[in-house]
C-alpha cells in the first residue's frame, strides 16, 4: 500500500503540481487549501507525512505545525516555503525538514523518501 | 624693534599658507633678527615619541632629522618645558647642560625653546657658530614668539582634524544611504519573492511535466525547455534577492579566511585554466581567525572571482593576497582585466546595476551587504586600462573567540 501524504498549500497551482508529481512517485497524495482544512482532515484520517506551506491566510504554517506536533507527536512534517529565513526561526525547529520552494521538486522528493524510509525502519 | 618683529611674525603665522611655509617664514625672520646661523623647528609626532624636523633654514650643518623625546637639547627642553640658552667658548665635543647633542657640534651658542601652551607641540632650535649673548628683552620676546607659533600649530591641527572628521562623516553618510537603499530593497524583496516564487513554481513545475511527456523532436518540447530555463533563471534571481532581506540571518563561526578563499579558488579551477588565467597566491600563514558566516563569505569570493574571470576572458593574472594589519584581516583580489569605466564606478555596488547581458546586477550589491553584515569594509582600487583590486577588511575575532577555538583544537 502506498504512503498517504497530505499537502497543505493555499495556491491551487502548487497543490495540483504536488499531486501530480508526488503521485508519479507512487504516493497517495491528499490536499488541503488551508491550515484549518488540514487539521480537520487529520482528525478524520491517518497520514504518513505532511508537506506544509508556512505563509497562508488564516492559520499560518507555524501554528499548524505546533498543533500537529501537540496531537500527533510522531507525524513527520516537511515545511515547504518561499522564504529561506524561516529556517532560523525557532518556531520551525519542530519540523522534520525544511525545503525552499522551487520548480525543481528533486529536493522535496528526496526529503520525503528519506523521512518515510527512516520511519519504516 | 620688538613690536615690529612681533607684528611680522603674527602676519606670517596667521597667513593662509601651509603650516610648513609659515614656519619657514618665521624661521627666516628669526635667523635674521638674532643673526644666528641655523633655525630649525621640530614637531612632536602623534605617538609622542619623537621630535621630527619640520623645517630648517640657514646653514644646515649637523641639523638632525629627528630626536627621541629624551635626546639632546631638544629632549631636555621638552622635559623641563623651559627654553635653554647656552654658550660655549670653544665649539667642541663638549656636553651642553650635561647632555650630549650631536646637532650642536660646531656651534658656540644655541637656543632651544619649547613651542607649547597647555600642550607641547615641538621645539624651536636656533644655533650660532659665534658666541652670542642674548638680552633678557630678547629672551622675553622669544617666549612670546614661541607661544604665537604654538597657536598657529594648534589651529592648523584643528583644521586638519576638522577636515578629517568632515570626510569621515561624508563617508558615513554615503554608507548610510547605501544601507538604507538595501534595507528598503530587502523588505520589498522579502514580500515580492513569496508572491513571485509561488506562481513561478507552478509555471516551471508544469513546464517540466510537459517537457517529460513531449516528443523530443517536437517544437513544443523546445518551447517547454525555454520556459524551464527562464524559470530557473528567475528562481536564481529570487535566491539572490533574499540575501537582502534583513530577516535572513547569518550563522557566524570562527573561520580562517585563507581556507574560505582556497575553497572558492578550487571551485573556479577549471575556469581559470580555460581562460588562461594565472592565479597568484600571496597569503599570510597563521592569520588570526575571523567571525564569519562561511557560506556568505564563500559567496563574496565566488562573486569576485566570477567577475575577475569575466573581465579576463582572454587571459590574465588573478592575485589573491591576505595579511594581518592592526585589528583587520585584509584580503586583496586583484585582476588584470582592464579596470572599470570610471563613469560607472559610483554604481557598481548598487543593486540591479549591470553592464553584462546575463548579469542580475546583484553580485557586487550582495558582496557589499555581506561584508557590511560582517562589520567589514570593501573598497575598490580601479586602474583604468590595467585592472581592478577589491580590498576587503574584516575584523579579527576577539581574544575570547580565538581562545575558544584554540581550546577546541587542544581537545582534539
Amino acid at each position: 500500500m502506498s504512503e498517504k501524504i497530505l499537502v497543505v498549500d493555499d495556491e491551487e497551482g502548487i497543490r495540483l503540481l504536488y499531486k501530480e508529481e508526488l503521485g508519479d512517485e507512487g504516493l497517495d497524495v491528499h490536499l488541503a487549501a488551508s491550515g484549518e482544512e488540514a487539521l480537520a482532515k487529520l482528525e478524520k484520517d491517518r497520514f504518513d507525512l505532511i508537506v506544509l506551506d508556512i505563509k497562508m491566510p488564516g492559520m499560518d504554517g507555524i501554528e499548524v505545525l505546533r498543533r500537529i506536533k501537540e496531537r500527533w507527536k510522531n507525524l513527520p512534517v516537511i515545511l515547504s516555503t518561499a522564504y529561506h529565513h524561516y529556517k532560523q526561526e525557532f518556531g520551525t525547529w519542530a519540523s522534520d525538514a525544511y525545503v525552499v520552494k522551487s520548480s525543481d521538486l528533486k529536493e522535496l522528493k528526496t526529503t520525503i523518501k528519506d523521512i518515510l524510509n527512516t520511519g519504516r525502519k | 624693534m620688538g613690536y615690529n618683529i612681533l607684528s611680522k611674525i603674527i602676519e606670517f603665522t596667521d597667513s593662509e599658507e601651509p603650516l610648513e611655509k609659515r614656519l619657514e617664514n618665521v624661521g627666516a625672520l628669526l635667523l635674521n633678527f638674532f643673526a644666528f646661523d641655523q633655525c630649525a623647528v621640530y614637531l612632536l609626532d602623534r605617538e609622542e615619541r619623537k621630535l621630527n624636523l619640520a623645517v630648517a633654514i640657514g646653514n644646515k650643518l649637523g641639523c638632525q632629522q629627528e630626536y627621541n623625546k629624551d635626546e639632546g637639547l631638544p629632549g631636555l627642553a621638552m622635559k623641563h618645558g623651559k627654553p635653554i640658552f647656552a654658550t660655549h667658548s670653544q665649539p667642541n665635543k663638549e656636553l651642553w647642560r650635561g647632555v650630549f647633542d650631536q646637532g650642536a657640534l660646531g656651534f658656540a651658542t644655541v637656543i632651544c625653546c619649547p613651542v607649547k601652551d597647555d600642550i607641547f607641540y615641538g621645539i624651536l632650535y636656533l644655533k650660532s657658530r659665534e658666541k652670542k649673548s642674548i638680552s633678557p628683552k630678547k629672551k622675553k620676546l622669544l617666549d612670546v614668539i614661541a607661544l604665537q607659533l604654538s597657536t598657529a600649530i594648534k589651529n592648523y591641527e584643528c583644521i586638519i582634524n576638522l577636515t578629517h572628521t568632515n570626510t569621515k562623516m561624508k563617508d558615513m553618510q554615503a554608507r548610510l544611504i547605501h544601507a538604507e537603499k538595501l534595507l528598503a530593497l530587502g523588505e520589498m524583496a522579502a514580500t515580492l519573492t513569496h508572491e513571485i516564487r509561488n506562481p513561478l513554481m507552478s509555471i516551471g513545475g508544469f513546464a517540466k511535466r510537459l517537457h517529460q511527456q513531449l516528443n523530443p523532436d517536437s517544437s513544443q518540447f523546445m518551447y517547454a525547455n525555454r520556459i524551464i530555463k527562464g524559470v530557473e533563471r528567475l528562481e536564481k534571481l529570487m535566491d539572490g534577492i533574499v540575501h537582502f532581506s534583513k530577516k535572513d540571518g547569518c550563522e557566524f563561526s570562527t573561520e580562517d579566511i585563507n581556507n574560505i578563499i582556497e575553497d572558492a579558488a578550487l571551485f573556479f579551477e577549471d575556469d581559470f585554466k580555460r581562460h588562461n588565467i594565472t592565479v597568484v597566491r600571496d597569503v599570510a600563514l597563521n592569520l588570526p581567525k575571523i567571525e564569519a558566516d562561511r557560506q556568505q563569505l564563500r559567496l563574496v569570493f565566488n562573486n569576485l572571482m566570477a567577475n575577475a574571470i569575466q573581465a579576463m576572458a582572454n587571459g590574465g593574472t588573478l592575485t589573491i593576497q591576505t595579511r594581518h594589519k592592526d585589528n583587520w584581516i585584509v584580503t586583496e583580489v586583484c585582476d588584470t582585466g582592464g579596470g572599470i569605466d570610471p563613469k560607472i564606478m559610483g554604481n557598481i555596488f548598487n543593486p540591479f546595476y549591470t553592464t553584462k547581458e546575463t548579469g542580475t546586477g546583484l553580485g557586487l550589491a550582495i558582496t557589499h551587504t555581506i561584508i557590511t553584515n560582517h562589520k567589514g569594509i570593501i573598497e575598490v582600487n580601479n586602474k583604468m586600462g590595467v585592472g581592478v583590486t577589491f580590498v576587503i577588511k574584516l575584523p579579527v575575532a576577539t581574544i575570547c573567540e580565538q581562545l575558544a577555538v584554540n581550546s577546541e583544537q587542544l581537545k582534539k
